[in-house]
């Protein structure tokens, strides 16, 4: 297949939405096993859970996260299940973790922290992805999405000027500590190549918002010598933001003199307002500033004439960056999407066909295939018993059956 | 400030980068760090976005030659690399050009889909280069499709994946994203299949084709939000910080002005945590919020219990105490705040490097390190055109050709290199970030 990291094997010991980490290295062609409890991941039951036409009942969370991983199911709570992760851990090139450091356990045998990960496997790469990272005076402390915007510093720009600060949705920091995690899994490969040792990769959620938010970044505002602050859903320098229009909104970026010429020049022509295109607002944004109310007007009532997508496809035959502000509704229906194969199709345990974003890589040619949901414990027979050479006798899926 | 810096995985890997403001250039900045050669190919004619602005304090007799080095974002999208001005659409520049690529292992281009063709920068030209090249485009919408000549902004991505739409408040309009997101992640995963593909050239001996259109990454990104709408959830319109299960969720006022406590609680331990908080133990018996769905229902009732706890506290004492309990709580931290953080601070996220327009300059280090690798950043952006010569001598270049080439206005070297700048936060940022500065 693509073969970019066909040999890579890798323990996948996360759940929720960081489970994401391995989803893609499983996209990119990585053996990834997702270590389940006898009774399933918690991310299969983690909200919103649909009903599918068949009646089977799938989190979305997992779906996407454990797309194309196989499933085992290892009961880490007793010792047949430990032993049976440490020889899994010794025929594996990678472990991905997120739990948090200093944590209390439950008596009674321990999952392996990261230090004793290292004695036992010291060519393994641990990834470790934490609210604050194993390191530092903060590091014990509990995290979520919100949470690693809050502590990023970015998040006194987002929003109304008059309420609370926003943050960004659908677990756009947890999607940044996944990805920071694979690029890190990947290099520490390159780095146990060179000198044959393995490598700890310690992500810190707050450090990868910063890392997907380098223009709010504090060393901006520390050059400045003010920060950023909230503005709504237009910045001051016009045209830079969202739009009315008949059904919904357009974000609009004209940012060079000439894409602002040529929404000036159609605001002229359909609104017949000739001061559109007037002198004193040609250049940068920046230099439109002063004018911003104005300017915003002029620029609603041409939007507003229009629905967002039939906007949004005219303003580009005319050279201005404009798209619609979809909805996750109106991102389903896509032109594009539908045209370019933006969908791929996997198969849930239950044998229903699932709709995910396609992988959003192409290599040689040929895009990235996702892989199917697997069941509970689906690869137990042939990793157990196959891959470890544990008999039915030593039960360290805990499912009754070893091997089920 | 010679360290001891750590392995540099890539080292003796060569990249190429043509590249514009951010995914182009980001990517080729984590190859630099981890210790590629980095060649970014820079345009007067077509300069970057970075280029064409400058720092806001800058006093007016300073040039646009000199200004062109002062973005400080510039730091964070090309730290470690080395700049040539080179116009690739003249013809002997193209040819220089083709010099440079023949010695490279890796090109990354984020032009648009309309330039690539026409400044010859498809894979098929870069292959008939250099036949084992690991190339790399990525586009905002891919090659093909109705979307494929659309002019975008990161910005305008937000929009049109639905990220933007689900930022807000229920009573009005959504707020959005407010930045160019998508370009993040997109350097993320170019690095990945970039290692990937070179790991694997070592084994087969074969280049790769890489195309990540950003669209499709920014779906992924957000991609489980898209799973659960396509199985019929509606839930994505813009709440605040309202998410399925997750309640109470929210960001609280503290005492001071701007000051926020942000509180998460995901589960039902999380909640009976909460409960045993000083001053909030009244919350426990009550009915209406003992399942998650009841909460969820009376998340108002509970918005004001709770902004009325954090507003006799700080914005620090709120979340210790509730961090303390095992809540998931934190102050929200604005730019000063993070660039003092003990917590970042003790990580060494911020960082000084060596910059030759500043002789030192803020920088901070990737993400992702792993353990045995360099955890310092060693360099500052470079300078526009600060390693013409040397880049072109590097590609066996005569000294004629060089001076002919920079005469013609094909290649043209850093502006005023003796010329240094002193950023105006350096008299209190020491203080603040508790970094060594080196003294001018």
């Amino acid at each position: 297949m693509s073969g970019l990291l066909d040999t890579l094997r890798v323990v996948d010991l996360s759940s929720g939405p960081l489970a994401y980490c391995g989803r893609m290295l499983a996209d990119l062609g990585a053996d990834v096993v997702l270590v389940e409890p006898p009774g399933g991941d918690a991310a299969r039951r983690a909200p919103p859970v649909r009903e599918l036409a068949s009646g089977e009942k799938l989190s979305a969370v997992f779906a996407f996260t454990a797309a194309g991983k196989r499933s085992v199911t290892l009961d880490l709570a007793r010792r047949e299940g430990l032993d049976a992760l440490a020889r899994l851990l010794d025929r594996a090139d990678a472990v991905i973790t997120t739990a948090p450091p200093g944590i209390p356990q439950p008596p009674g045998p321990q999952v392996p922290g990261h230090q004793e990960l290292a004695g036992r496997h010291p060519r393994l790469i641990i990834a470790s992805i934490t609210p604050y990272g194993l390191r530092g005076p903060r590091r014990g402390w509990r995290g979520s999405d919100l949470i690693a915007w809050a502590s990023s510093g970015v998040m006194p720009a987002y929003g109304d000027p008059d309420r609370a600060p926003l943050a960004p949705r659908g677990g756009l920091a947890l999607a940044a500590g996944a990805l920071n995690a694979v690029m890190g899994i990947v290099l520490a490969l390159e780095a146990r190549e060179q000198t044959g040792r393995g490598q700890l990769l310690d992500i810190s959620l707050q450090e990868a918002v910063l890392s997907v938010s380098l223009e709010l970044s504090p060393v901006l505002a520390a050059d400045n010598g003010v920060m950023a602050k909230r503005v709504g859903k237009r910045r001051p320098t016009p045209p830079m933001g969202q739009y009315r229009t008949r059904d919904g909104a357009v974000m609009i970026v004209a940012y060079t003199p000439w894409q602002w010429a040529a929404l000036a020049e159609w605001i002229r022509a359909e609104t017949g307002i000739d001061e559109a295109t007037s002198d004193r607002y040609h250049g940068t944004p920046a230099d439109r500033a002063p004018y911003a109310a104005q300017l915003d007007q002029w620029v609603e009532m041409l939007t507003s004439r229009y629905g967002k997508q039939e906007f949004a496809e005219e303003a580009q035959r005319r050279g201005v960056p404009v798209c619609p502000v979809n909805t996750l509704a109106d991102v389903l229906h896509d032109p594009h999407l539908a045209a370019t194969g933006g969908w791929a199709a996997v198969t849930s345990p239950g044998g229903s066909q699932v709709r995910l974003p396609a992988p959003p890589l192409s290599v040689d040619g040929a895009p990235l295939p996702a892989g199917a949901i697997p069941g509970i414990g689906e690869h137990n027979a042939e990793i157990i018993a196959g891959e470890l050479g544990l008999g039915a006798d030593d039960d360290a899926g805990g499912t009754g059956a070893g091997a089920a | 400030m010679a360290r001891d810096v750590g392995l540099l995985p890539l080292a003796g890997i060569r990249v190429v980068e043509v590249g514009y403001a951010m995914a182009g250039p980001l990517t080729a900045r984590y190859l630099a760090h981890f210790g590629a050669d980095i060649v970014r190919v820079e345009s007067c004619r077509k300069p970057d976005s970075l280029r064409v602005s400058h720092a806001s304090w800058l006093s007016a007799d300073i040039g646009p030659g000199v200004a062109r080095d002062t973005m400080p974002l510039l730091n964070l999208s090309s730290a470690e690399k080395r700049s040539i001005v080179l116009e690739i659409d003249k013809p002997q520049g193209y040819a220089a050009f083709a010099r440079i690529v023949a010695t490279a292992d890796v090109l990354v281009t984020n032009l648009s889909a309309d330039a690539i063709p026409k400044l010859r920068l498809r894979y098929d030209d870069i292959k008939a280069i250099k036949p084992d090249v690991i190339y790399l485009a990525t586009t905002a919408f891919g090659h093909d499709g109705p979307y494929r000549s659309f002019r975008t902004w990161g910005m305008n991505l937000c929009a049109v994946s639905g990220l933007d739409a689900m930022v807000g408040w229920p009573d009005r309009d959504p707020t959005g994203m407010g930045m160019s997101f998508p370009d993040y992640p997109t350097a993320l995963i170019a690095v990945s299949a970039i290692v990937a593909a070179l790991q694997r050239r070592r084994s087969t001996g074969a280049g790769a084709h890489l195309e990540l259109p950003q669209f499709n990454i920014s779906l992924n990104c957000a991609g489980a939000s898209l799973v659960d709408a396509a199985l019929g959830g509606t839930g994505y319109a813009a709440r605040g910080h309202r998410e399925a299960g997750a309640a109470p969720q929210g960001v609280y006022p503290a005492r001071g002005e701007e000051r926020w406590v942000a509180i998460s609680v995901a589960d039902d331990a999380m909640w009976a945590a909460l409960c045993r908080v000083g001053g909030l133990g009244g919350l426990a018996g009550d009915p209406r919020f003992a399942s998650a769905a009841g909460r969820a229902e009376h998340h108002d009732e509970l918005d004001e219990a709770l902004s009325s706890w954090t507003g006799r506290r700080t914005d620090w004492e709120a979340a210790s105490e509730l961090q303390e309990a095992g809540v998931a709580a934190t102050p929200v931290l604005d730019s000063w705040d993070a660039l003092g953080d003990p917590h970042l601070a003790s990580r060494d996220f911020f960082q000084v490097a060596a910059s030759s327009r500043f002789g030192a300059d803020l920088v901070c280090r990737p993400a992702a390190v792993p353990s045995g690798t360099a955890a310092q950043v060693r360099r500052a952006s470079p300078g526009m055109g600060e390693h013409t010569r040397q880049i072109l001598r590097d590609a066996g270049l005569e000294e004629p050709a060089i001076e002919q080439l920079i005469s013609g206005g094909v290649c043209a070297e850093m502006s005023e290199p003796g010329r240094r700048l002193r950023r105006p936060y350096l008299s209190w940022i020491g203080r603040l970030l508790r970094l060594p500065w080196p003294s001018p």
